[in-house]
């Protein structure tokens, strides 16, 4: 066995051609070990004294030294402490005739492997030799472990700094309990989610979490099973102010049993603002669609109660009424339809070269009997420049109908409607003056709002859907324009429309 | 019908004509006499002129909250404090507005005595007004 461990040093010897610094006041004895080495596969420096000893032994890197304990200029002690010192990996063998107690102690103590005793033969230097060799290779290998393991750790720090870093950059509050119900982790967004303003430790946060988490937390923490599904609730912080989502999953320790619980704390504020918008929506939207269909209801309901006994004329009246609510009901859904479309933009658009001029002519037109009825005259003022724009015909037709009926509809008897075009660098500009009943403040701000219509003496018994102006906004809008409104209450109102001009033609 | 002797004015107010008239003609064949106004501002012109006994009232008018205004306006008259007032509405817990006449609370702020929803079944109102008046 130790036969095998000494061949292996050998062959370890020979393949890796080990350094060794001999250093010894005795020439015969350096020459005759240094040849006597080679021979063996060594490499061999000498020094004849401890000042060459300590210049070599610090400035290389050698496996192995053998220091003579006594010289004349420098002891071997002291070379031995300066090599060890700038070399701690070098082995150090001291040879010596004089080994006493006290040496050795203090040789051992400034890190020597090894006492030689002096003369030594041939066979017991390169049995120390070899054993030295073997502790040299150790001690590298040991060295390289020690680095990769401070690598290691350095690398796992800087990882674990990363994910820090990175888990306290997200808006998501992340929050870790660990079996025992501990706070172990929770990055920053934790408390501005929650809305806590300050938790001395983790305790205090623990105990200043919302109901409806440590619910979803004890959950998992007091089951015997690990429940492996993940459970979300949602919770107002600050009344209609701060919303959030919060969401627990499991965490696993890798033998499948419970480690911990994981919440993520999501800010929801501007989804549920978004959701109430829409409810209030579909609410005034319900409320619209409710009340044709309850007059209509209505009017049936008389006309088929014998009991009531109304005449051929109120029942002609009240049919011809049903009629009228059915179609402004249909008016509303198409209104509603196109509103839904455009805002969720699946609309078809066609989008062309549009002559300005023409769209307003034909919409005056169709426009021009209802107009008549009550003696209402329109006036096109045209400058002979209008540049084109590029956009949907319909949309336009229908942005013009709007503010034109409007216009019809909300004007005096004998009242007139001026339209006049022009341009400026961006713009292609429509001004539409009436002379109607004009708006109130109050009105005017509100007037693009859905369903909004002004009510009063003057407005009695005119229809509408309350979305004209709703549509005319959103198709200016989607082409990057913009509207305005003048107006002085019982004078008359001018709407001024900006459309952007195609300037690559 | 009716249980007392006198004929019950009842004042409708409603801007939508359509139902104003309905309703109307519903209560009249029931036996009540009916005043009618079409705007929260018309309704309590009606109101001091006639002094009804019983009001119903459209929430949305002129504005979202015209037929509160209007309760509040009959409630605050030594009138009003005798007569029961109805809002009529179509806005419901159920279309998304929060609010009702559950409790003494939201009556007393409401200044209703109730709240009818819309369409109105004529028949119920009617036993609901009977009940009313037998009080």
């Amino acid at each position: 066995m130790e036969e095998l461990k000494e061949n292996k040093a050998k062959e370890l010897i020979k393949e890796s051609t080990p350094k060794v610094l001999i250093v010894d006041d005795e020439k015969g004895l350096r020459l005759g070990t240094q040849r006597l080495l080679e021979m063996e596969g060594y490499y061999v420096e000498t020094a004849e004294n401890g000042t060459e000893g300590i210049e070599k032994g610090t400035n290389n890197d050698f496996d192995l030294a053998v220091i003579d304990l006594k010289m004349p200029d420098i002891d071997g002690l002291q070379v031995l402490a300066e090599i060890k010192n700038a070399r701690p990996n070098t082995v150090c063998l001291i040879a010596t005739a004089y080994a006493s107690y006290d040496t050795a102690i203090e040789s051992t103590r400034l890190g020597a492997y090894g006492y030689i005793p002096k003369p030594f033969t041939p066979d017991e230097l390169l049995y120390n030799l070899q054993k030295a060799y073997t502790q040299r290779v150790l001690m590298l290998e040991s060295e390289q472990l020690k680095k990769e393991r401070e690598a290691n750790l350095l690398e796992l720090a800087n990882e674990r700094s990363r994910l820090s870093t990175i888990i306290n950059l997200i808006g998501d509050g992340v929050l870790v309990i660990n079996k025992q119900g501990e706070v172990v982790y929770r990055n920053n967004a934790v408390f501005k989610n929650l809305n806590i303003v300050e938790a001395k430790n983790n305790i205090e946060l623990l105990s200043k979490l919302p109901d409806k988490i440590i619910d979803l937390i004890d959950n998992y923490l007091g089951s015997d099973e690990l429940i492996k599904k993940s459970y979300s609730t949602q919770i107002e912080i600050i009344h209609n102010e701060l919303f959030v989502e919060a969401v627990t999953s499991p965490v696993p320790n890798p033998d499948g049993t419970l480690a911990g619980v994981a919440v993520v704390i999501r800010n929801i504020t501007e989804l549920k603002k978004i959701e109430l918008i829409k409810n209030q929506f579909v609410s005034m939207v319900a409320h619209e669609l409710k009340t044709p269909v309850a007059a209509v209801l209505g009017f049936l309901k008389i006309i088929i109660d014998k009991n009531l006994n109304i005449s051929d004329q109120q029942r002609d009246d009240f049919v011809s009424r049903s009629i009228l609510r059915l179609r402004s009901l249909l008016d509303l859904v198409n209104d509603l339809l196109d509103i839904s479309r455009m805002e969720l933009k699946t609309k078809q658009r066609e989008i062309v070269t549009l002559d300005i001029k023409e769209i307003i002519k034909s919409t005056v037109e169709l426009l021009e009997i209802e107009a008549q009825k009550r003696s209402i005259s329109f006036n096109i003022v045209m400058e002979n420049y209008v540049p084109v724009i590029k956009a949907d015909q319909n949309e336009i037709t229908r942005l013009f109908t709007n503010i034109l009926s409007n216009a019809v509809k909300y004007n005096k008897e004998e009242g007139s409607i001026n339209i006049i075009t022009g341009s400026n660098e961006n713009y292609l500009i429509v001004k539409v003056i009436d002379t109607g009943i004009g708006l109130k403040d109050d009105d005017k701000e509100k007037l693009f709002q859905e369903f909004y219509r002004v009510k009063n003496e003057h407005t009695r018994g005119i229809s509408g859907t309350g979305l004209g102006l709703t549509i005319v906004k959103q198709i200016v809008d989607s082409y990057h324009g913009k509207i305005e409104v003048e107006s002085q209450y019982g004078k008359g109102t001018t709407f001024t429309i900006y459309l952007p001009i195609n300037n690559n033609n | 019908m009716q249980h007392s002797d006198k004929i019950k004015t009842i004042l409708l107010v409603d801007d939508d004509i359509d139902l104003l008239e309905q309703n109307k003609l519903l209560m009249e064949s029931k036996g009540f006499n009916v005043v009618t106004a079409e705007s929260g501002k018309e309704g309590f012109e009606v109101f001091t002129k006639v002094k009804p006994d019983l009001a119903i009232i459209d929430l949305i008018m002129e504005e979202y909250d015209s037929g509160f205004i209007l309760c509040h306006r009959i409630k605050k008259t030594e009138h009003g404090k005798r007569i029961p007032v109805f809002i009529l509405t179509s806005a419901t817990y159920n279309t998304g507005f929060k609010f009702s006449s559950e409790t003494k609370e939201e009556r007393e702020w409401i200044k209703c005595d109730g709240i009818l929803n819309k369409p109105v079944v004529v028949d119920e109102l009617i036993s609901k007004l009977n009940n009313y008046f037998d009080e």
